[in-house]
């Protein structure tokens, strides 16, 4: 008989088909429910908990291991959840910084170099003993947002006056901003105690106040405060809905009068300064001062956060929060079963493509029809 | 690391008696019984240097003393992912926490204060207490031997180093390797690129390409890679190695400063099961024969006269015959740096910002 390849077109089109045959057809979905929004991230999550535990189960640790070990001891207790908690905060403020800029349709990927020039200017304060101290504080936070701001500002006029890439200029700030960090922890900045490259440590005055439960600080209600703020401002203010408006038809909000370049510029803006305050909460919050690598990470996973929250506040918070339980999880399996890193960053991928994929389903609907 | 700035030590003259606080606080701290290490790295356990250095030790450490030591990998420096992974070995029952990196002073000693009867241990860190010591090498101890290869191996005389970023432990090296050089042949030069970075080896090739260019023969390094030995072997040069033995990368390896952790750690493992540990207020700073760097020398290239004279050179370093910075140094603007039948201090070691003459770079 002879194979496909050779029949001829003719053929072809006269050779019966298979009496049945499914086809998917795919179908934008008009409106989600939130209890189908649930229950399909619910569904991603279990079938991504699924396969990693397949894999680690191939490479030799139990899965009844697994749920006595990860489940008991690396969730129940409080110290797990205070650290958790810790590394989420300077997590949500970079998912917000990343997210207000993608609002507005501007693909901020410096959000390294903003960090790094909000610590800067936060650490100036610091160092050179700036206003009083019960003002110091405050002052810190302002000129970690001025000096996020300052760095994104390029970028924005070149985008806006003369059509220049962001992705491109964010991007290759983020290294000059780099070398100016170096430059100054290995000059001018570095500890006078010790002479090693990192800034002098911060006084009591100038650090975030601890909570008083575990190690955590006031990192963690100031990025929930952030994140309650630009909410509101997102979702309920006036502002935010010009934002949506822009957002969704650049040319069509300009038409009805929305001051277009005017609200894109204080978007990118404020994606900036709260660039510069991850630079502070880092710094302030949880290192005590500015060290060569604080901002190591927070681009990619600043643009993760954003994603997997939709470019929500809400979203942000939640995402972070998934995001720091697989650092800690990945850190159990290497203490409890000396799971290679590798291995630990294969089911931390596992589950961010499979919440990331299944936006698919959210989306579109899939019919499957009888071709015949 | 043992640190000591002038002014901790003027204060330490000035004041009560280190010695005597240490003593104190080291009464505190007696409860580890039954050693039971963990290791928190810094890298990959593959990273070919830094990081790696630590791995094999921690394997030759379980083999002679016959334990596990389970070790978490990638641990970046910052507080919020170092202290998890510490606590979560304390709840394993882990009694000794081993570091690798500066960037975990500060987590340490906060952690070292929590935790009084648990003992810290870091590699490359600043921090130091009564359970809580930071380590270091000697590394222009081993660097100077290599510079001897080099000088040895060098025609043309002119000598380049890849260097990561200019502070004082890698300046010392810088220094010593020119030094060890000219031990060989009075007339070598040596020119020096920083590339900022510990690890980048795009930056690293640039660099050694660059001074491949300028017409250098041997090319020596204090990062954290093997790019510039296997650019060294592209361009038909010699190299010398940091942190492990790099001829595993390039036939151009001849000599490699290499760590030897478990030289370290094992009797110091055997001190605290034997409850004899103690406290270091400045750390521990080793030397080519307590753990700190050793060289693996030579390569082919290497004459059985040269090696030779490089054992020599080195038994005289053990031995405290013959120190790598002893009197008269000058640097090269001309400040004398070590007057006559003097030793550099180890306080000024650690506050090395200044190059020997023939240095050229690092401006």
């Amino acid at each position: 008989m002879a194979t496909t390849e050779n029949l001829s077109l003719r053929e072809r089109a006269t050779k019966p088909r298979p009496a049945f045959r499914l086809v998917p057809l795919l179908e934008p979905r008009q409106k989600v429910g939130e209890t189908r929004r649930i229950a399909v991230y619910a569904a991603s999550l279990g079938l991504a908990a699924l396969l990693s535990v397949l894999l680690l189960a191939v490479s030799g640790v139990p899965p009844s291991d697994l749920g006595t070990e990860i489940a008991a001891t690396a969730f129940s207790s409080p110290r797990a959840l205070g650290s958790v908690l810790a590394q989420m905060a300077p997590l949500v403020v970079a998912g917000l910084a990343t997210a207000i800029a993608f609002r507005a349709n501007f693909w901020n990927i410096g959000l390294e170099g903003q960090m790094i020039l909000g610590a800067i200017c936060a650490t100036a304060i610091a160092i050179f003993d700036i206003g009083p101290e019960a003002l110091r504080l405050p002052l810190m936070m302002l000129a970690a947002c001025a000096g996020g701001m300052g760095w994104i500002a390029g970028p924005a006029y070149l985008r806006q006056k003369l059509g220049v890439s962001e992705v491109i200029t964010t991007l290759l700030l983020n290294y000059v901003a780099f070398n100016l960090l170096l430059h100054l922890l290995y000059g001018g900045w570095k500890d006078p105690v010790s002479s090693f490259p990192h800034s002098e440590q911060y006084e009591a005055v100038e650090r975030l106040p601890q909570l008083g439960w575990q190690t955590l600080t006031w990192a963690l209600p100031f990025a929930g405060i952030l994140a309650a703020a630009l909410w509101w401002i997102l979702s309920a203010s006036r502002l935010g809905y010009l934002l949506d408006l822009l957002s969704a038809n650049r040319d069509m909000a300009r038409a009805v009068g929305v001051p277009v370049a005017g609200l894109s510029l204080a978007a990118i803006l404020a994606s900036g300064a709260v660039a510069g305050l991850t630079g502070f909460v880092i710094s302030a919050g949880i290192e005590g001062r500015m060290t060569q690598d604080f901002h190591v990470g927070y681009l990619f996973n600043g643009v993760l956060i954003a994603f997997l929250g939709r470019n929500h506040p809400l979203g942000v918070v939640i995402a972070a929060f998934f995001m720091a339980v697989l650092v800690q999880v990945g850190q159990s399996l290497q203490v409890f079963f000396g799971t290679p890193f590798s291995l630990v960053r294969l089911t931390q991928a596992i589950f961010i493509i499979c919440v990331a994929g299944s936006e698919f389903f959210l989306t579109y609907r899939m019919n499957f029809r009888s071709a015949s | 690391m043992t640190f000591i700035t002038k002014t901790m030590l003027t204060l330490a003259a000035g004041a009560l008696s280190l010695t005597g606080l240490a003593q104190g606080a080291q009464a505190e701290f007696a409860a580890v019984g039954d050693p039971k290490p963990a290791i928190i790295l810094f890298g990959p356990t593959n990273d070919g240097g830094w990081s790696q250095s630590i791995d094999e030790a921690r394997q030759t450490v379980e083999e002679e003393l016959d334990m596990r030591i389970p070790q978490a990998e990638e641990i970046p420096e910052s507080a919020t992912a170092i202290r998890p992974a510490a606590e979560l070995f304390i709840d394993r029952g882990s009694n000794i926490i081993i570091g690798s990196a500066f960037g975990y002073s500060d987590t340490f000693k906060e952690l070292s204060e929590q935790y009084p009867d648990i003992l810290f241990i870091n590699p490359a860190g600043i921090t130091n207490g009564p359970n809580l010591k930071s380590v270091y090498g000697r590394t222009y101890q081993s660097q100077y031997l290599c510079g001897m290869v080099a000088g040895g191996l060098s025609k043309s005389g002119k000598i380049g180093f890849v260097a990561a970023n200019p502070f004082p432990l890698v300046n010392w090296t810088v220094n010593a390797y020119l030094l060890g050089a000219r031990e060989v042949n009075p007339d070598a030069e040596l020119t020096v690129v920083f590339t900022g970075a510990w690890g980048d080896p795009v930056k690293e090739r640039a660099a050694t390409q660059a001074l491949v260019e300028q017409g250098v023969d041997v090319i020596g390094q204090h990062v954290d890679t093997p790019t510039p030995q296997v650019v060294a072997e592209e361009a038909g040069i010699y190299a010398t190695g940091h942190h492990r033995d790099l001829s595993e990368f390039s036939e151009a390896t001849q000599c490699s400063s290499v760590w030897t952790w478990d030289k370290f750690l094992v009797p110091e493992i055997e001190k605290i099961a034997a409850g004899e540990w103690e406290e270091a207020p400045y750390g521990a700073f080793l030397g080519i024969d307590e753990g700190g760097t050793d060289v693996a020398c030579c390569g082919d290239a290497v004459s059985d006269e040269l090696k030779a004279k490089v054992m020599e050179a080195r038994d005289k370093i053990i031995s405290g015959e013959a120190p790598v910075f002893a009197g008269p140094i000058t640097d090269r603007d001309g400040t004398e740096r070590v007057p006559e039948g003097e030793v550099l201090s180890d306080a000024d070691l650690w506050a090395m910002d200044w190059f020997v003459p023939g240095v050229t770079g690092g401006e």
